[in-house]
């Protein structure tokens, strides 16, 4: 079976001052990678005119696209609009489900979606109190489950997860500890533990580490633009 | 006189919230009547923009921007999993 090659990028943040910078970068993209992945936070203010400038900046590559949505994408009360934008631009965008892609015979399977907070083991929100926390913490428990699920049923020869929230403290650090639990949460991580998978990236810490590991031994990466200070990671499975 | 600590908290609200800015990562410290702002942005236009609304929130204190603008370089070395 043939190596995969799996560049990802988050939180690149595009809006109208972007126009055509961050595709010059893209140019050459099919001579270092198979697919392309987009982590999350694509524009600044989850607006229809920023989503334009994403799907302009990443429509008819010549790879495969799949994304997902992050909490600045979501800010304007428009996700399903931009969803169906980028989607409209050949982008797959997931929402706490899977696509499978053939790349020349090898089946890559990627689950994801935007993730979300609470924190991490031992040192997390609970279920229990006020409405509003249990809103807070259910809102992750749910689509870790329909994570868990989706990976369950993946029929494929590599599996990806694709998120905006860290899974991971490990790639959180250089992030301010007091705010971890709205980074990302466990909860994320040990779903894929419990199906597995090859690797997961998410983007979101802007000031975190490019590499971590779950408990379970899977590979994280943190791919969020200001990590990385490339046009995108390339990772080979 | 406002606790330094107060304003600052004012100013990091001040950016996330502000529909010009919405910039979650900056570090923002106040030190006498200094205001220092720190991290990374895309864009000359940006970081000049953050600089504005943080003045605006701390009026009366000097503005030092040491925001740097980020350079997206090529994809680089590949790594192998």
């Amino acid at each position: 079976m043939r190596e995969l090659r799996i560049a990802a990028v988050g939180d690149v943040h595009l809006d109208e001052s972007l126009r055509g910078r961050y595709r010059e970068r893209l140019d050459d993209i099919e001579e270092h990678a198979d697919v392309l992945l987009l982590a999350g936070d694509l524009t600044r203010h989850g607006t229809l005119e920023e989503a334009r400038v994403v799907a302009d900046e990443f429509r008819d590559l010549p790879i495969p696209v799949v994304a997902v949505l992050g909490n600045h994408d979501h800010h304007s009360d428009l996700p399903a609009e931009i969803a169906f934008m980028l989607s409209e631009a050949g982008i797959t965008v997931l929402h706490d489900d899977a696509t499978v892609l053939d790349i020349d015979g090898v089946r890559l399977g990627v689950v994801g979606g935007k993730g979300f907070g609470g924190g991490y083991a031992g040192k997390c929100a609970s279920d229990f109190g006020e409405p509003e926390i249990k809103a807070f913490v259910g809102h992750t428990k749910r689509i870790a489950e329909r994570w868990r699920v989706a990976l369950k049923e993946l029929q494929a020869d590599r599996r990806v997860v694709l998120s905006h929230y860290s899974p991971v403290k490990d790639t959180l650090h250089g992030e301010p500890l007091e705010i971890y639990p709205f980074l990302g949460s466990y909860l994320l991580a040990e779903a894929v533990d419990a199906e597995g998978a090859d690797l997961i990236v998410h983007g979101h810490a802007h000031a975190g580490t490019e590499k971590g590991v779950t408990p379970g031994g899977i590979r994280v990466r943190n791919v969020a633009l200001p990590v990385l200070g490339r046009a995108y990671g390339v990772y080979c499975l | 006189m406002e606790a330094p600590q107060y304003v600052a908290a004012r100013v990091q609200r001040a950016l996330a919230e502000d529909e010009r800015t919405h910039e979650l990562g900056i570090r923002v410290d106040v030190r006498g009547e200094q205001l220092f702002l720190r991290g990374q942005v895309t864009g000359d236009e940006r970081r000049a923009l953050i600089a504005d609304v943080a003045g605006e929130a701390a009026p009366g204190l000097t503005v030092r921007n040491e925001i740097t603008v980020m350079e997206v370089r090529g994809p680089g070395e590949e790594e192998k999993l």
